[in-house]
Order: C-alpha cells, then structure tokens, then sequence
C-alpha cells in the first residue's frame, strides 16, 4: 500500500487512554517569510529547532529545495516539512524530465496542496513557497489542511505576528533586491527577538529570474554565543575506568615490504 | 434533525476559514460576484487579499465561504470536470457546473465545510444565472444569493433593495452597499470588496478599497 | 424569493463546551542558589515569560527581604510575588513583637514553610529558594517545594531550567562523579568550599548555558551576594532570542 501506514493509530489511542502519553514530535516553532521583488522572490527563516521549551537544535535549515529554482520555506511538524518537500521535489524533478520542461512554482504548489489536503491537517506541513520559472517569479504559501495564499509578501509559523508586522509596516511595491533581503532578514529577527519559538540565526534563499538562487545560509548571525567564563576540562583519569575490555574485530597481520626509491 | 445528525459544522482545529461575506447578483446583461477579502485563522487575519471568487470555467465562477482547504480542493475539482466536459462536449452551462458542485458537496457532506455560491454567464441565452449551495449540499437557484457569517446582517437590506434587471452600475452599487455593510458588521469580514462581471463582453474585474466604500 | 437558511441556523454545538478558569500560569525564568564558606548567593534571570511571548526582559525575581537574607519565589509569578509579600510582611512583624531580633535563616525557612502549607489546597505555584549565612556565618541556602517541604542545601537550581543546571551543579559544586585520577574509582575528588569568584563564573555559565538551551531563560541575570558585610548585587546581560 502507499503512502502512510496509520496501523498503529488504534494502539497509540488505546495506550493514550492508559496514560502514557505520546511522543511528541520535533516542531519548528518557526518564523519564516517570503518577500518579492523587482526581478525576483526570496524566502528567509530562522533557524531555532524545540521539543517544548527546549531548544532541539540551534542552527537548524528550514529553507528546503524543492528543484534548483524552487524553494520552499517550512513550518509546523520538522518531520513532515521534510518528507513533503522531499517527495513533492522528486515528483517535480520526474515531471520535469517527462515533460522535458522547466519545473513550475503552481505545479509544486498544486501538489503540495492535493498531498496535503488527502491527509486532512494530519500532516502538518506550513509552507512558503517560492521559486521562478518560466513564467517569473512566484511567492504563494500552502497550509497544513491544504488551503493556499498568493501574496507579494507572506510569513508564516509562530513568529510570524511579530515578522508581518514588520512587513506591513516596511513593503512596498518596486523593493530592489537588496532591500528585499534585508527587509525580509529584519521581519525574521523580530520572530527570533520576540517570539520564543524562533531564534539563532537567518537563513535567507534568494532567487531572481535569469539568474541561479543564492541560498545564504546563516546570512545573518546574531546570536553568537559570549565565551564561558572557564574551561571545564576535567584531568585524565576524572572519570574512572572500572572495566576494560578489548574486542579484535579482525586479525592484523604485520609484513615488512622493501620499497626501492 | 430526527436525532441523526453529522456534525458538519466544524473547522478541524487550527484550520484557515473564510468567515466571510459573498454574493452573487444577476441583472440585466449577465451576473456580478461579489465578496470580502479576509481569511483568519482563529483572531488572526491569515490574509487580508484574499480572492475569494474563483474561477472554474471562462464564464463560470464561484464565492467560496467556509474552509478554506475545502472549498479550494471543491473549486479545483469542479474545474478539472468542466475542463473534461469542455473538451467532450463543448461549453458547460451553469446549471451544470452547479450540478457538479452539489454532487461534490452532497457527497461528502460528512468531510466537508463548505458554503458555495456558483454564478455563470450562458452566452446562448445571455442570461446570468445564481445558484447557492449551502453546506448540505443542496442546490437553490435565486435571482441573487447571499451567504457566509457576514451575510446575516444583509438579508433585509438585500431583500428590500434588491430590483430585478437592474443596469450594471446599479448592481455594482447594490452589491457595494451590501457587502459594506456585512464586513461593517461582521468580525470575520473585511479588506477589500472583490467582484467579477461576467457579462457578453466577457470578464471584468473590480476591487473596491475600505476608504470608498466604508464612506458610501 | 425564496429565502436559503445560512450556516447560521446550523451553528449548534453537540458536545457541550466546558468553561472554566484557570487560575495559575508558568512564567518561566530559572532560578540558582549556592552556599559558599562565608557567603552565598542567589541568581535568577530577568526573563517574564507566558507561552511563546516576552512581557518584559527585565523584571527582577531575586530580592533582599531584610536581616541578611535574600528570596525568589520561581514559577508563577503572581504567587512568588504574594509569597514574597507576606514573608516580608511576616519579618516586619517578627521586629515588632521581638525588639527588632534579626531573623536567622532557620527560622525565616520555618516560617515560609508555614506560608506555603497554609495553602495545602491551594497551592502558591512556586519553587522557593532562600540564601544567607547561618547563625555560624557560613552560607547557607534553603530550597522548598510548593507546598512547603525544605532542605538545606550546598546548592540548588530552580524553575524552568532546574533540570538543565542541577547536574552541572552536582558535578562543579559537589564534584559528583569525579574522582581522583589514578586511584581507578576508589577515592572521590575531595569537597572544598568554592570562592566568591569561582561561584560567580559557575553561576554566569549556568545562565549562558540555559539560556542556549531554555526557550524561558535569557535577557538579563541578575545575582545577590550575601556576605556578612551585606547583600550585594550583579547584573550581566543573556542573549535576547
């Protein structure tokens, strides 16, 4: 059968009711933005990762290629971010190659949406997607139930009060490229500064017609971390060896070979 | 309901909805759509230029109100059929795409939340024709239909107002004045007023921004 | 015209809505005491948190109650701030009725003790930590649980990012799990008492490191220094995001 397997449903409800609670997955309490411009379309994201309120990874990518020009930026369930952009870009990428044409931003964006909308919110994918191809440049956003958004300017995630707040306080029509990125890189670091599910780092992918994207990873880094106050290097032997034992996975000859210069 | 009762109602949690305010009005040379711009997720304003009025057919379009997933997938189907009508047997009529709707909707009632005005111009009969389906799926067709939460406030003004084969800028203004004042009064309505003309000429578009029509 | 019924007449609920008030909410932060030979301190960070939002990034939660002893009531802010209330409340009184007689950290961690379970039922949603030198002058830290339930301690860690920082403190504190090299886990590293500094480093790596990995920690950390010269107080700035 393909797709997802949902035989354990009935046993996760039934172990539920039995207080064990299930395991929780990885979600990208995110901020990530989509942004267009005269020329082109980028997308920027943070890069803070939790499982609850502890931070699972610091400098996390959540700006995913979907084919060489298309670039999808994800929030919501880390787990399926991935997997869908991962199975919506290998379909892209076979079209392509059957139709011999260049992969289009609405067929990504229309497949994502049937996929996703087939699983009913279950899947639970937020995504900026954004990309040029032959017929320019596009920015749309697809949500986890399979409703879609067309916008010259979008964000998306937990944080995305606090960075649409700075775009609708900042867009406007004819940004050049470079206003462009450093509008949509200060709308992320309003989610990394004030919302508590973004933070790190700005990842930012940049993508302009005639040209290859630019995907600059950590474009910004504003949260290095100050040096600590001291080593905590421990003296060989801190910890104690209480047992030692030495498996051979192999036996080693030894051979002496002249070599002639 | 006799005790059997789906609860259709629902948004499934987290879900994008239109709480919207759509019409769709016929007069003389053919049928205008209109609705707000909003979508929400909860108190917040998803998207405030929303498009909400969709087309499925050159001259066959729809107001969706309700989920917006599922009334997107509804449209998407409801296009590709008419797209393989088209090509088996010519133009559809409005009649039929509104057909097509109501099977989508009647049969999978239990799924779905979805509130859909369907609006056409047959250019045999040069008529405009409106058919709502609300959210059992049934069919009704009317001479003008209203609906979603905004269009609790309009059903008297609409009655009253209402005029049959009015001209195009009468229908324009009626339609303005309507939908004002369902985004005035409802919390899930607002933005801009979108509309679709769909007349002989062919399709226009209007939008119509809060400072013009907040001050009619 | 025939009228179609809107989705307005549908909006029945089947299931009845429970409504109810809650009346207790996290907000965030972590706290840190440590006991030194002649000193102790209390460390907290200046972060006031509800779910994924910031109210302020300086709102101090360590505070110099009086007679040498310093407090923070972590978790529930609202109650740590009622609690501290009515210590302080509790201590003006003790002057009253006993001659101005300072308070020792025993007694003051035996009264608060009495607040805590005089909500039994109704908890104050906090995790207590008091600091200040013992009637001997060395330091000395006293933890509660919510309902009151206390312990002297060397030191402890409290609020959202305890888990986080009470391991590191067992093991550059009481140096658990260390032992002295060459002697195969036979003998554990000898305890010492730390200096001032030595705790002030631990203490800023602590909240660094919390910081990092804490969504509720960060922005500011503000440490008290009690020393039998007074409270003292030091103020180092985390990272905002």
């Amino acid at each position: 059968m393909a797709g997802l397997s949902f035989d354990n449903y009935q046993r996760n409800q039934f172990l539920t009711s039995k207080n064990s609670a299930q395991p929780k997955a990885t979600s990208t309490g995110t901020t990530i933005v989509g942004v267009k411009f005269e020329g082109g379309v980028l997308i920027a994201a943070d890069t803070r990762s939790t499982q609850g309120p502890i931070v699972a990874d610091k400098n996390c990518a959540k700006l995913h290629r979907i084919s060489p020009r298309i670039w999808c930026a994800g929030a919501g369930t880390a787990a399926d971010t991935e997997a869908v952009t991962a199975l919506i870009g290998s379909n892209i990428e076979l079209h392509s190659l059957s139709t011999r044409r260049q992969p289009r931003v609405v067929t990504a964006l229309q497949m994502l949406k049937q996929h996703l909308f087939e699983y009913q919110g279950h899947i639970g994918a937020y995504l900026i997607v954004a990309g040029v191809d032959p017929t320019g440049p596009h920015l749309m956003s697809v949500q986890a139930h399979g409703s879609t958004d067309v916008g010259y300017y979008l964000s998306l995630g937990s944080g995305s009060l606090a960075a649409m707040a700075v775009l609708e306080s900042r867009w406007r029509e004819g940004l050049t490229k470079d206003e462009a990125v450093s509008l949509a890189a200060d709308a992320i670091e309003a989610g990394i500064w004030n919302d508590l599910g973004s933070g790190s780092n700005v990842d930012v992918c940049v993508m302009e017609v005639g040209k290859d994207a630019a995907y600059l990873r950590n474009y910004r880094t504003p949260n290095v971390r100050e040096p600590k106050q001291q080593s905590y290097k421990f003296a060989r032997g801190t910890t104690a060896v209480l047992k030692e034992s030495i498996i051979n996975v192999c036996d080693i000859e030894e051979q002496e070979v002249e070599i002639q210069a | 309901m006799n005790g059997i009762q789906v609860d259709i109602n629902h948004l499934k949690k987290g879900e994008v909805s239109l709480g919207t305010s759509i019409m769709a009005v016929t007069f003389k040379d053919g049928v205008i759509l209109g609705a707000d711009s909003r979508t929400t997720t909860g108190a917040y304003i998803a998207n405030r230029v929303t498009d909400k009025l969709t087309r499925v057919h050159d001259k066959i379009w729809c107001c969706r109100s309700g989920s917006a997933a599922d009334t997107q997938a509804v449209a998407d189907i409801v296009q590709y059929h008419l797209d393989l009508y088209t090509s088996n047997y010519g133009t559809p009529s409005t009649e039929t795409a509104a057909s097509i709707f109501k099977t989508i909707c009647y049969e999978n009632k239990d799924g779905l939340s979805a509130g859909i005005i369907v609006a056409g111009f047959d250019d045999k009969t040069k008529k405009g024709e409106v058919f709502s389906i609300p959210l059992g799926g049934s069919v009704h067709k009317q001479d003008y239909a209203i609906a979603g939460s905004g269009s609790a406030f309009i059903y008297g003004y609409c009655d009253k107002n209402y005029k049959h084969d009015m001209s195009k800028d009468e229908t324009v203004n009626f339609m303005k004045h309507s939908l004002s004042q369902a985004i005035k009064w409802d919390g899930s309505s607002g933005g801009v007023i979108r509309m679709v003309v769909l007349t002989k000429e062919g399709v226009e578009r209007l939008v119509f921004y809060p400072d013009e029509y907040e001050n009619l | 015209m025939n009228t179609v019924a809107s989705e307005y007449s549908s909006e029945v609920q089947s299931t009845p809505i429970e409504h109810s008030f809650n009346p207790y909410s996290d907000n965030g932060g972590t706290i840190l005491g440590i006991a030194g030979e002649d000193f102790a301190v209390l460390a907290g960070d200046t972060r006031h948190t509800t779910d994924y939002s910031i109210n302020s990034r300086y709102e101090p939660k360590v505070f110099d109650v009086g007679d040498n002893i310093i407090m923070s009531a972590n978790g529930f802010a609202a109650d740590g701030e009622a609690l501290l209330k009515r210590f302080k409340n509790s201590l003006k009184w003790y002057h009253f009725d006993n001659n101005e007689k300072k308070l020792s950290m025993s007694a003051a961690a035996r009264n608060i003790q009495q607040l805590l379970y005089g909500k039994r039922f109704f908890p104050y949603y906090v995790h207590t930590i008091i600091a200040g030198l013992d009637e001997d002058g060395k330091g000395s830290v006293f933890s509660f649980d919510p309902v009151g339930s206390y312990e002297r301690e060397q030191c402890r860690a409290g609020g959202a990012a305890a888990s986080l920082i009470m391991p590191f403190l067992d093991n550059q504190v009481n140096f658990k799990n260390q032992y002295v090299p060459g002697t195969d886990g036979k003998e554990k590293r000898h305890i010492k008492f730390l200096t001032v500094d030595e705790v002030v480093r631990l203490v800023r790596d602590a909240f660094t490191s919390a910081t990092e990995r804490h969504i509720h920690v960060g922005d500011g950390l503000e440490i008290l220094i009690v020393t039998k010269d007074g409270v003292r107080k030091e103020f180092y700035e985390l990272k905002r995001d």
